[in-house]
């Protein structure tokens, strides 16, 4: 036991003073801030709502045509400001002069289909932001006039919250952030074995009274130490965030089990093919493709993941079990090979 | 590339690669793959069942359907024609998502139960005006045309006749554009539509058929074309490696060949795969070939200047795998994540994939735009290239030193100590590019924070970055003393302050006729009047370089800090805080 801690000790020792862990760390913490940053300037320029509050922009719309129409109701509750101009000459010198963003021409006759005409900027950038603004206001005039042809569209009252970025923070950014630490781990079992392969130091090892699996799994296990550590310091980051993290133990116990896995199939990996350029190169292969091989799963570990953190209540450590005698299982296979792996010729 | 795949591993390797392609198509065609399952709904009995991943659906009556919200085991409850959701904020967005799904099975509905008009009795057309000075089409003879002559569009079908639909079979010219675009919603306008046509002046649009403008399908495109470029750039990066780590790569040294011709040598064959894939993938995707080798060249470059600097940089595999992933995650935020904003914000032309987006949008770009998406990227291959090629000897490939001692090293082995004032000048304004992409990394990093501190943190590190790269040439001098006098220090600040200025108004100048209006380049490279940014950028590099003369080059980092402190309080005085 004293030889496995020794060696698990000092795994993390060069692993550290190596600063390798610190670029990984900062990899995710990239990672996770450039997705993050993609999803807010993709929200605050894409979405209607959050364009408003954000910018505190407000589109002025100068009205030609039928100046009773509908539409400028449903446009004053959006908070668009809306002016009447009696001619379009009025308007145009309006738009001109830059009182107002867009024009509008609805015809007199709102009965039956109603074609308006919209005039936008010529700059492609404004035009989008108030075409985008604009949207929702037009949607319920639309429906307005759907009404009126005796077509009930249902479902317009529901309110809610705009769920892309709940989605995108449980369903990418913390698997992300949770997994992450697991390919690194990995990552870090293949150099390690691979250096021992390479330079023959594993005999020297070997030799010594420790048995083959002793070494490994003390390789194992300190790989998943800094991953569960980076795991935890992640979820108290999220905390921070203000992103709430439900069943946290289970989350970091997926997290431990799936690391576990993906280092003894990197130690397969490694004590298979010898030398660590295709290791690696094998290994960093193999986790995507694993990764998508999990989806045709009903519940793949990023789903449950998912849902472990969104605090889904039919959703439990059951589910994680099952991971547990996934590892269990893969970890019988790689204690039972490792000296005949080993003994191959690469 | 051949000898590196040898023996058993080949199949292997060819088993796994295309076994992530399948995987990869599968997972691009099933929708949802993400968040599956991620609400619970009830619907009660006789609802349509939902056809969204995201929900996962159970048949409940409705007095389990309401007691179940209460104990918070349903997200959303949909009773009939009303849908139920508690107050939280887990059920408020199962209630946003469902929303937005039961907005497209309507709309689905609302077309397959009924005639166009009464379906889509709302067409708009848009028109685009000049906003300044009169040229362009004028609004008020736009609208006189309309108004004189509306019997093309309304007369014909004003009159409401649900009873007589077939009475009026010539459908009018915007029944055509509706029913276009219903085409396309049916479709599932998920696969990546690829035009090369432009976009008409006139666009009819509806508005519950309205599609977002963001560009996602065309974005994964250009990320396709990323993909095997990274890989192929590996690879160069792992035969460096291997050459310097077996000392091959002195051999060759010793040869007649001079650095430049092996580094080109070297990576030529990989530069000629990743332009290969390019072609490749512009072909299977019908894209304009030219057109895409012209965006494509840049990228490939400038990808392949980062990975040069990397095996000469470090020494161990370790580190280099480390370093690759750092950088593969860089590049391709870098290059993806202005994309995303194409057509929203002008800053998106930043990256070029920007412009594959918009070719593959079939919207047109000048050479204006060509040119600031793309002049980074040449400039970082040159000094890249330069830089490789004056620090490939055996002494620095062989040294084993901390990164900062490598890159003080190569930063003075690339200056030209006979030409001192020149390059130095030069290396201010070759920096510029990467100053900017750090600047963009910080961004990236400081929004992590409340918005409040991220303005600030953007400001001060933004501002630390430049002084660093005005001033780093001339502490790399001083550390090996090839300037002594505070005469010369004085004179080699100002060039670089000279340099950097240059360059930062040479990129203006390209991004003014680029990007129009933007705060975030405001903030970025603060424009304004040439003399008093040269006389603030001179006094700052100064400091800096003074201060690290005065007290040795070991102080360095807090020469710097002194001299950004200074900078941040004159960029705070320009923006009016104090």
């Amino acid at each position: 036991m004293n030889a496995f801690v020794a060696i698990a000790k000092k795994e993390l020792k060069s692993v550290t003073k190596e600063k390798t862990i610190m670029i990984a760390v900062s990899i995710q913490l990239f990672l996770a801030s450039f997705s993050s940053a993609i999803l807010i300037g993709v929200l605050s320029f894409y979405d209607p709502d959050s364009i408003g509050l954000n910018a505190q922009l407000r589109v002025r719309v100068g009205i030609i045509g039928d100046t009773g129409s509908p539409l400028i109701w449903f446009l004053r509750d959006r908070n668009v400001r809306v002016t009447p101009f009696s001619s379009s000459k009025d308007a145009e010198n309006a738009f001109r002069a830059g009182a107002i963003d867009t024009v509008i021409f609805t015809p007199e006759d709102s009965r039956g289909v109603v074609e308006m005409k919209l005039f936008l900027p010529d700059s492609e950038t404004r035009s989008t932001l108030i075409l985008m603004i604009l949207k929702e206001p037009l949607k319920q005039y639309e429906n307005y006039l759907r009404e009126g042809q005796g077509v009930h569209v249902r479902y317009t009252d529901i309110k809610g919250l705009p769920s892309t970025t709940y989605e995108f923070r449980y369903s990418v950014i913390i698997p992300i952030l949770m997994f992450f630490p697991a390919f690194v781990a990995g990552s870090m079992v293949v150099d390690s074995i691979s250096e021992e392969l390479e330079n023959h130091t594993l005999e020297t090892l070997w030799s010594a009274p420790l048995s083959l699996n002793v070494i490994f799994g003390a390789k194992i296990v300190a790989a998943l130490v800094l991953a569960v550590v980076q795991c935890a310091l992640w979820s108290m980051l999220l905390r921070l965030n203000r992103i709430p993290i439900q069943n946290l133990g289970l989350v970091l116990l997926l997290a431990a089990v799936i690391a576990a896995i993906i280092s003894v199939g990197s130690a397969l990996i490694a004590t298979y093919f010898k030398d660590r350029e295709r290791s690696q190169f094998v290994y960093s292969l193999s986790v995507p493709l694993s990764a998508g091989t999990t989806y045709f799963f009903d519940v793949s570990p990023i789903t449950l993941m998912t849902r472990l953190a969104t605090g889904d209540c039919y959703t439990g450590i059951a589910d994680v079990v099952v991971y547990g005698i996934l590892l269990l299982a893969l970890l019988a296979v790689f204690f039972s090979m490792a000296k005949r792996l080993i003994a191959m010729p690469a | 590339m051949r000898s590196r795949f040898t023996g058993g591993s080949r199949p292997v390797v060819v088993l796994i690669l295309a076994g992530s392609l399948l995987i990869s198509y599968l997972a691009f065609r099933q929708e949802d793959i993400l968040s599956k399952g991620i609400y619970r709904v009830g619907v009660s009995p006789g609802c349509p069942a939902i056809q969204d991943g995201r929900f996962s659906t159970v048949t409940v009556d409705r007095s389990t359907g309401y007691s179940l919200l209460n104990g918070k085991a349903l997200d959303v409850y949909i009773d009939g024609d009303k849908v139920a959701y508690r107050n939280d904020d887990r059920s408020l967005y199962a209630a946003g998502a469902l929303r937005l799904y039961l907005e497209k099975q309507e709309l689905a509905r609302i077309t397959d139960g009924y005639e166009i008009n009464q379906a889509f009795p709302l067409r708009i057309e848009v028109n685009y005006l000049a906003a300044p000075a009169g040229q362009g089409t004028s609004l008020a003879e736009l609208v006189e045309a309309l108004t004189s002559g509306p019997a093309v569009a309304g007369a014909g079908e004003t009159q409401p006749s649900p009873d007589t639909p077939q009475s009026q079979p010539a459908p009018s010219e915007t029944d055509f554009a509706v029913m276009e675009q219903i085409q396309e919603m049916e479709s599932g306008g998920r696969l990546p539509k690829i035009e090369m046509e432009f976009a008409s002046d006139k666009a009819i649009i509806v508005p519950s058929l309205m599609s977002p403008p963001v560009p996602f399908a065309q974005v994964v495109i250009a990320f396709l074309y990323i993909l095997p470029i990274s890989f192929v750039s590996v690879f160069f990066t792992s035969s460096f490696m291997d050459e310097k780590i077996d000392r091959r790569i002195t051999v060759l040294m010793s040869a007649p060949v001079t650095p430049f011709q092996i580094i080109v040598g070297k990576m030529l064959p990989y530069v000629s795969f990743s332009l290969a894939s390019v072609v490749i993938m512009t072909l299977v995707l019908g894209g304009n070939l030219l057109l895409a080798v012209a965006i494509f060249i840049p990228v490939i470059l400038f990808i392949f200047s980062i990975y040069l600097m990397v095996p000469l940089v470090y020494r161990t595999f370790r580190d280099t795998t480390f370093i690759s992933m750092l950088a593969i995650t860089v590049i391709t935020s870098y290059l993806v994540f202005p994309a995303m904003f194409s057509g929203v914000n002008d800053l998106a032309y930043m990256s070029p994939l920007t412009l594959a987006v918009k070719m593959y949008r079939g919207e047109p770009f000048g050479l204006e735009e060509y040119l600031f998406s793309t002049a980074s990227m040449y400039v970082i291959f040159i000094l890249s290239m330069y830089i490789g090629t004056r620090i490939l000897n055996e002494e620095y490939l062989m040294g084993f030193r901390p990164l900062y001692r490598k890159v003080a090293e190569a930063i003075y082995l690339a200056i030209n100590r006979n030409h001192l004032y020149v390059s130095i000048t030069l290396l201010s304004l070759f920096l510029i590019p990467i100053v900017y992409m750090i600047q963009l990394v910080v961004l990236a990093i400081s929004l992590n924070l409340p918005i409040r501190y991220a303005v600030g943190v953007l400001l001060i590190m933004a501002v630390v970055v430049e002084e660093v790269a005005k001033s780093v040439g001339i502490a790399v001098v001083l550390e090996n003393r090839a300037i002594k006098t505070t005469k010369n220090i004085v004179v080699l600040s100002f060039l670089s302050a000279v340099g950097f200025l240059v360059g930062e108004k040479l990129l203006l100048l390209v991004s003014l006729s680029a990007v129009s209006e933007s705060a975030l380049s405001a903030v970025l490279f603060s424009s304004g009047m040439l003399w008093i940014p040269l006389v603030a950028h001179f006094v700052f590099t100064s400091v800096v370089c003074l201060l690290t003369k005065r007290f040795g080059v070991r102080r360095y980092p807090y020469a710097v800090l002194a001299g950004s402190i200074v900078h941040v309080l004159y960029n705070l005085y320009i923006l009016g805080v104090i």
